[in-house]
């Protein structure tokens, strides 16, 4: 039994308050009945079957590469990638600092896929003829190296995040040997330092850009990649520091976390990004939680039920508070005077 | 007082924008229009973008769970109190804000209402174990379960009508499906006939869905409850194929009678019938009714069918098989998207959010000269005046 059509009472309150000519009316209704659309049911279909056919030639052609030879593999991969490329720079707009117009959605994607070949061809030469040897960290720069600029040249952040991928890599491949992977130290001292600084400096280059104005839209990746690897390294110095007792380091840890939580807060108040605020909100809760503990700890042990019965709830409170008036926080103070926002304590 | 926790009206403009903004993209209507309207319905509730909202969220559950221990602190360590007064906080608490604050889904009330009716449960089964210990073994076989159950039902039953909260839903059809399952777990009858049972449950859901859809429809309501309702459809949907599916009736029957491997169990046909043709009848249903998530679940349900038939029968190599079923996808589907053009069979593969070929320009300026009436004033005397509404627009 087919359904009845469903009366559209928004439809009918639209007319009845005159918001709506008759014809409009009229037309809105009749275009209820066209033809059931299944647009992206087909491409969702088309793209499911693409991926099953490539995935499966895949494996088969793994499966024979003995009767089918590496060469002519290296061949295709390296043909469609130019072939891609040369898509991309077919239809890249012309260069500029700010945000290049969008040409054609399809060129984003395939500038994307031949980095992506590019990685792929340079994995499969190291792995079939060992191109850069045992040094793995050119294996790495050079990627960074090329999908940096490019990012630049075609204005592309997805090639950007690639780039910064690879310059991480590299930055860690070149400070501790490859051996602390295979070993249990992962997270030691030199890797440590140099993830702090590598993120530090993708933050400074975010800052630069979005201050200088150029290209100024990377700011976000930048600082997104960057505030993450800094804080994130810097949040296992604080537990380090909670585990070998060593509290001139913990506490000074913790003010630059505060104090990168401030920057980032900076750039979410300017751009009106909720992400950012977000982050540091997250990250500052840690360092604020921290500094409690430590601050429980010193003034002696009979305040510690207390203070953990009463801290972390009100510390929860506090947040929801602080995400529920966010949008007064970001916008400033003097929009918030102006609406008669609910009486919400502060 | 009203039935419902929230303004119905805040559902209500909120579809109708969506609304709207959906006809816009179509240039069904003029974008002077759509402000027009937008400020004909404002949204003067709280209900920010949704990373504010899973942050509002977690953060409001973590207090609430920690403020919970707080709770046995102050009542001297009676549990019984502890949860109640924890429950009448929490409920109260959600009231207040709902009514105070204007929140909206926002996160935050649904941290407390997550809480206390977690509380309220926890209470049912409290009170139940204090009367009788048999109450403290959570096994399938255990049929006193099924009174407190029944109590846990009719509590998330009574919360989805005045909440109107997706993950209650879930919550109570699955305790609804749990008491179906300990219902039958009493009789080696009704053991037997379980999967029929499952099927007939999530049939009667079906049913439930379509006379409350048709009771709703047409109203404020209507907006009120979509999102239960279509989860209410989609479960029950999901319950009569799972039901009935081969897979899970033979590996379920393994596990209940604690089979070291499963075997072939009575009338597997009807269970191959069903495992097939669901699916097929989901699709098609979904295609001639127009109805998206019917169709969805089609595909899904088809999905797992081709999962199940792998699982005992591997008739093809992986890779052949996944090249084989790519060719054949990638060519139905790129043929179905040429046939389909414009329209056949009341199907067409353009999207629905073109615009259409339809003369808005001329007629507006046409009717420049009696111009509908600017909204009428009345109606949106809101206490308090505009309202901080932080985020409710949707931008980052």
């Amino acid at each position: 039994m087919p359904y009845p059509p469903p009366p559209d009472h928004h439809l009918a309150d639209l007319a009845a308050r005159g918001l709506l000519l008759p014809e409009q009316v009229a037309a809105i209704a009749a275009d209820a009945k066209r033809p059931f659309s299944v647009h992206y049911e087909l491409r969702a279909l088309l793209y499911l079957g693409i991926t099953l056919l490539a995935g499966g030639l895949g494996v088969l052609v793994y499966q024979h590469i003995d009767s089918i030879g590496h060469g002519i593999i290296i061949a295709f991969i390296t043909a469609l990638m130019a072939a891609c490329f040369a898509y991309a720079v077919r239809h890249r707009a012309p260069f500029t600092w700010g945000m290049a117009p969008k040409t054609s959605i399809g060129a984003d994607y395939l500038l994307l896929l031949s980095c992506l070949l590019f990685v792929v061809l340079e994995g499969y030469l190291q792995y079939q003829y060992g191109l850069f040897g045992n040094r793995y960290g050119l294996a790495t720069a050079v990627p960074a190296l090329v999908f940096l600029p490019l990012a630049y040249w075609f204005d592309h952040r997805g090639v950007l995040a690639m780039g910064i991928t690879a310059l991480a890599s590299w930055v860690g491949l070149t400070v501790a040997p490859l051996s602390v992977l295979t070993e249990n130290s992962f997270w030691t001292d030199s890797i440590r330092t140099a993830a702090i600084a590598l993120g530090l400096a993708l933050m400074a280059a975010g800052f630069y850009s979005e201050h200088q104005g150029r290209k100024a839209h990377f700011a976000f990746t930048y600082l997104l990649l960057g505030s993450n690897l800094a804080l994130a390294s810097l949040s296992t110095v604080l537990l380090d520091g909670v585990l070998h007792e060593r509290l001139l380091v913990g506490t000074g840890t913790a003010l630059l976390m505060l104090g990168l939580c401030a920057g980032l807060f900076w750039y979410a108040r300017r751009t009106h990004s909720y992400w950012f605020l977000v982050l540091a909100a997250v990250y500052a809760y840690f360092v604020a939680t921290y500094l409690f503990v430590q601050f429980i700890l010193l003034i002696g042990d009979g305040f510690i039920v207390v203070g953990g019965f009463l801290f972390f709830p009100a510390s929860a409170l506090a947040v929801v508070l602080f995400l529920v008036n966010l949008k007064k926080i970001l916008h400033g103070s003097s929009e918030a005077a102006a609406s008669s926002a609910p009486p919400s304590a502060r | 007082m009203p039935y419902q926790a929230y303004n119905p009206d805040w559902s209500f403009r909120l579809a109708l924008r969506k609304k709207a903004a959906r006809w816009q993209q179509q240039s069904l209507l003029s974008s002077t229009q759509l402000s027009t309207i937008e400020l004909a319905y404002p949204l003067d509730y709280y209900r920010p973008a949704w990373p504010l909202r899973v942050g509002v969220f977690l953060f409001a559950w973590l207090g609430l769970s920690l403020g919970g221990s707080f709770s046995f602190l102050l009542v001297n360590e009676s549990p019984f109190a502890a949860g109640l007064l924890y429950c009448l906080l929490s409920f109260g608490a959600l009231e207040l804000m709902i009514k105070q604050y204007r929140f909206y889904h926002c996160g935050a009330d649904n941290a407390l209402l997550y809480s206390g009716l977690g509380a309220a449960i926890a209470l049912i089964f409290y009170v139940f174990y204090q009367v009788s210990h048999r109450y403290n073994d959570f096994s399938l076989g255990n049929g006193s379960l099924f009174f407190p159950l029944l109590l846990v039902l009719a509590l998330l039953v009574v919360a989805v009508l005045r909440y109107a909260d997706a993950f209650v839903t879930i919550a109570a059809f699955f305790i609804l499906v749990l008491l179906v399952v300990i219902g039958s777990a009493q009789s080696a009858l009704g053991l037997a006939l379980l999967p029929f049972l499952v099927m007939g449950t999530a049939a009667a859901c079906l049913a439930l869905y379509r006379a409350l859809a048709r009771r709703v429809a047409g109203t404020a309501l209507a907006d009120y409850y979509a999102t239960s309702l279509l989860t209410l459809k989609l479960l029950a949907l999901l319950g009569i194929y799972f039901g009935g599916n081969y897979l899970i009736v033979r590996e379920g029957n393994a596990a209940l009678y604690h089979l070291p491997a499963s075997q072939q169990i009575p009338f597997a046909p009807i269970f191959y019938a069903f495992t097939a043709g669901i699916p097929l009848l989901y699709v098609v249903l979904g295609l001639r009714r127009a109805d998206r998530p019917t169709l969805l679940i089609g595909f899904l349900t088809l999905a797992f069918s081709l999962y199940t038939v792998r699982y005992y029968r591997s008739l093809l190599p992986p890779e052949v098989a996944a090249t084989l079923a790519g060719l054949v996808l990638t060519v139905v589907a790129g043929a179905l998207l040429r046939v389909l053009r414009p329209a056949r069979f009341g199907l067409t593969s353009l999207p629905d959010d073109e615009p259409r070929h339809f003369n808005l320009e001329n007629l507006i300026q046409a009717q420049t000269a009696h111009a509908p009436a600017a909204p009428a004033g009345g109606g949106f005397a809101f206490g308090g005046g505009q309202s901080g509404g932080g985020g409710a627009t949707g931008h980052f």
